[in-house]
């Protein structure tokens, strides 16, 4: 297993302790509620495969600083990807304008403190101790596995992108704490013809692994879901249009809990009053059955995180408990405004951006109910089984996902398969019109990212089987 | 970094690619830049947050034995940068020929237009001041809080700005330099409404020159009229209505057109546009245009990602397809001329009538002046999209919409469109008036 994330990974960059604390004092010269210094150095490679060939590659290297001032709910941030001190230095002068006259709290005196207790993700060896070659051969294989799997494949297109990221925290209050994040995500994309049809179809898998997180069952999985969903859309249908019952599958469904209720979670929005659930901690705002939360602490998964981006452990957070709702995500900055515990959920995409309160791992904890009663509960609707994408309105609580693939429900039976539309509803009112929580929670192994401010960040999602009562399916006039 | 005139990113960029081709690369690409930006966001009349950053960055594409890869780093330190090379070329011997892969020939490389031209870079940006910035936001702060009634639930400002410079180096002979700047100012609002929900809404708008933006009173009054209409929004039947899609919002459907339209779709069989070059697929209202020599625009550029010497095109002509996407890799696959790898800035031409003289003479009309989630398939055409808007009887608004979805095949919609406006939307590299399109496919009850 790999050592412990290291204090001394930034003193090839000529980062040592003088560097910090000649930084942050910099920083915070004026006074501030909070600052920090986030370094992170970044590898990341990625193998692709396109008509039979392993024809491409791109490796890249992050390496950088983002210095932050806060005073109350202001931020001051500036970040360089020179880290010498006098650029490290002119950085600190500018994040620190917003404390300018502000008369914000001294700095405290910092001691060199321990990283973090978690290892939610080990791996026996660093990405970048993985030769390109290692790589060649499985993209290879998936490529040649996918066309034994259907006479009608086209064309298959594969994917092998991984990355290490090092992180080192300073902070104000004297932590400094380090992190290393592995992240794997591979794909496979087949376009299958059919006649006069065509459809592509692909599958992907991603988390914080290293190489033998490949094993030859997820290998398979990777290639035959592939191949099975391209075959599956090619005999779809369009979907229906109108408000009709709807049943999500379990696994990447955890997209409506995403959109529905978990950004409107997010304590900034919260904070400012712009969510729609600002004022409603601690009222009910679902059937007792649902229970949902967000989970940094899953090993391996693609939303983990030992610790967040300015240095709190994570946690597993409760937004939800037998319908009523619990706690927001919050940063430092927010914890500070409610005067609550930060629940580990600042996150950042890199170095560039600063600190916002985001999602981790959102999913849905067991219900009572039988998948098959679910569905045979439904006379006339739509099942949704994978998805690509959704959005919310943060206020007004409307969102969207976009189902790539599903069925009708006719009679309590899936029937015609379905596919390409986006549901439409809004979140307190589809929370409430949750009818039944099926016992089969699965967490998507699929490589979610999450948009917020212009930042990305990786996130997983699950679901157990759900129906919801009533949303609005974009489909056309059958 | 001390890398900061243009001739300084030359230099570097040319040694790059001397190393790569002594390290065994038969060919090498390099864009070295460096840019700066900084952002001021205003809420309840103080600064919110304020993010500044000058940055630095390199890219190589490398051919070695025939094996194609790429890579970028922003740690230039010279014995990095090295280790960097050393590793790109190492790691590319790994793959397997691509026969397709190389550098478009010389000749094809170049420059289609001068900078005087583009205008990309407006003189005043460089003495653009904090307090520029911070009076800008606060103009349109205090206009916001002017214009606000008790229903604000907090209003948000955003003021930006930010320049670049990239040199661009190529083993085939290419080098040369492109630069440009942009501004953004903007503001967005919340409301609250009986029943719990806060609607909220925002416009923004960006330009190359600061004298191309709107004014702060116009900024704030269109953030609380959009604002404002986005009150007491529901769905209605489902149905097949007109649609208006007001200029602003137009990119979002005419972007299911890039991807089908790209060479590496049509060589992938992933392009409902396959083999139809020459025919027609719209209404012969439609013409769209690809024009990278557009003064001051937010996509013109000098040259392609390829290098390729940059032109006008017309994409689509009366209705008739005239062009692909189609860079030199792709072009080399589909055994065609490249054309260029991705757009540029697009124009559909103005066409007589505000979007108000044209909604007059519908009885009943959905306005879509934004959208929510909603995706394509590039294979089939198919779309489906949330949407926000309003319903209109010859005009007039009758009732705000929400979690609605429009959704068809993009073709059909295309041979569905029967007008254009006057009224081009300038602060986007889609500059498209407002677009009527008849009996489109909408769900909602």
């Amino acid at each position: 297993m790999s050592a412990a994330p290291s204090l001394d990974h930034f003193l090839d960059f000529g980062i040592t302790e003088n560097e910090w604390r000649t930084v942050l004092a910099e920083a915070t010269a004026f006074g501030a509620d909070d600052a920090d210094l986030y370094f992170e150095h970044s590898t990341a490679t990625s193998v692709g495969l396109s008509d039979g060939i392993v024809n491409r590659a791109h490796t890249s290297v992050d390496l950088g600083v983002g210095i932050r001032v806060v005073v109350g709910d202001q931020v001051g941030y500036a970040y360089t990807e020179e880290l010498t001190l006098k650029a490290m230095l002119e950085a600190a002068r500018i994040a620190r304008e917003i404390a300018r006259g502000q008369g914000g709290a001294a700095p405290v005196p910092f001691g060199v403190r321990a990283t973090h207790g978690s290892d939610f993700y080990p791996v026996a060896r660093h990405w970048s101790d993985v030769d390109v070659g290692e790589r060649v051969p499985l993209v290879r294989a998936w490529e040649e596995a996918a066309f034994t799997k259907d006479a009608r494949i086209d064309k298959v297109q594969v994917q092998l992108a991984d990355a290490d990221k090092y992180i080192l925290i300073v902070r104000a209050d004297g932590q400094v704490i380090a992190d290393y994040r592995p992240m794997t995500r591979a794909g496979v994309s087949c376009v299958l013809v059919d006649g006069d049809r065509r459809e592509a179809g692909g599958y992907n898998v991603a988390g914080r692994s290293g190489l033998d997180w490949y094993t030859p069952e997820r290998q398979a999985r990777l290639v035959s879901e592939s191949v099975r969903r391209a075959s599956d859309l090619l005999r779809s249908g369009p979907a229906p249009a109108g408000e009709m019952p709807v049943v999500l599958a379990a696994g990447s469904s955890g997209i409506l809990l995403h959109e529905a209720i978990g950004h409107g979670m997010e304590a900034d929005f919260n904070r400012k009053g712009i969510s729609i659930f600002a004022d409603r901690i601690d009222s009910k705002i679902a059937p007792s059955e649902v229970t949902i939360v967000d989970d940094g602490t899953l090993p391996g998964a693609r939303g983990a995180i030992n610790m967040d981006d300015e240095g709190n452990a994570t946690e597993k957070t409760t937004l939800v408990e037998n319908g009523v709702l619990r706690t927001f995500l919050h940063d430092r900055i927010s914890a500070r405004h409610y005067g609550v515990d930060p629940t580990g959920s600042g996150r950042r995409e890199s170095f560039r951006h600063p600190v916002l309160p985001r999602m981790r791992c959102t999913y849905m904890e067991n219900g009572p109910h039988d998948p098959g009663a679910i569905i045979s509960s439904v006379e006339r609707g739509i099942y949704c089984e994978t998805f690509s994408n959704g959005q919310v309105a943060i206020g007004a609580g409307d969102f969207a996902f976009f189902v790539r693939q599903g069925y009708l429900i006719e009679n309590g039976k899936l029937t015609e398969p379905i596919k390409d539309v986006n549901l439409i509803g809004n979140g307190p009112e589809v929370l409430a019109a949750i009818e039944m929580v099926g016992n089969d929670l699965e967490i998507d192994e699929g490589g979610w990212t999450c948009g917020k401010d212009g930042q990305s960040v990786p996130v997983s999602q699950g679901m157990p089987t759900v129906k919801v009562g009533k949303l609005s399916v974009g489909g056309g006039a059958r | 970094m001390s890398h900061t005139t243009p001739e300084d990113l030359l230099a570097l960029a040319h040694s790059v690619e001397k190393r790569a081709r002594e390290l065994g690369a038969s060919e090498a690409a390099v864009s070295v830049s460096v840019g700066s930006h900084t952002t001021v966001q205003r809420r309840e009349g103080k600064v919110e947050r304020a993010t500044a950053a000058t940055t630095r960055g390199l890219g190589v594409s490398v051919l070695v034995d025939g094996r194609y890869s790429s890579h970028s780093t922003s740690d230039l330190r010279p014995e990095a940068l090295d280790r960097f090379l050393d590793q790109a070329v190492a790691a590319t011997r790994y793959l397997e020929p691509d026969p397709y892969r190389g550098q478009a020939d010389g000749d094809l490389c170049g420059r289609g237009t001068t900078d005087e031209t583009l205008d990309l870079l407006d003189p005043n940006l460089a003495a653009h001041s904090a307090e520029d910035r911070g009076s800008a936001a606060e103009a349109i702060e205090n206009k916001l809080a002017e214009l606000g009634d008790d229903n604000v639930i907090s209003a948000g400002v955003y003021v930006a700005d930010g320049s670049g410079t990239t040199a661009r180096v190529m083993s085939n002979g290419f080098a040369d330099v492109s630069r440009g700047g942009w501004f953004a100012r903007g503001g967005e609002m919340t409301l609250s409404e009986p029943g719990g929900k806060r609607p909220e809404a925002s416009a923004y708008y960006s330009a190359r020159h600061l004298a191309d933006l709107p004014d702060s009173d116009f900024i704030a009054e269109e953030v609380v009229r959009r604002a404002a209409e986005r009150v007491g929004s529901r769905s209605v039947d489902s149905g097949t209505y007109p649609m208006i899609l007001a200029n602003r919002a137009t990119g979002r459907i005419l972007g299911v057109l890039g991807a089908p339209l790209s060479g590496g779709a049509l060589h992938q069989g992933r392009s409902c546009l396959k083999d139809k070059l020459g025919e027609k697929i719209g209404s012969s209202k439609l013409t769209l245009h690809d024009d990278p020599w557009r003064a001051r625009g937010l996509a013109s550029r000098p040259f392609d990602g390829d290098g390729l010497v940059s032109k006008p095109r017309t994409i689509i002509d009366a209705g008739v397809l005239k062009q692909y996407y189609i860079g030199v890799y792709h072009g080399r696959k589909l055994d065609v001329a490249p054309t260029t790898g991705g757009r540029s800035n697009w124009i559909i031409p103005p066409g007589e009538r505000s979007a108000f003289e044209m909604a007059k003479d519908l009885p009943k009309a959905i306005w879509v002046d934004g959208f929510m989630g909603g995706n394509s398939n590039s294979v089939t055409g198919d779309f489906s999209f949330g949407i926000r808007g309003k319903l209109l009887e010859y005009g007039e608004p009758v009732q705000n919409l929400s979690e609605m979805n429009v959704g068809g095949n993009l073709l059909g919609l295309l041979e569905r469109l029967a007008e254009v406006g006057n009224d081009p939307w300038t602060y986007s590299s889609m500059v498209t008036p407002t677009l009527v399109f008849d009996d489109v496919q909408f769900s909602g009850l």
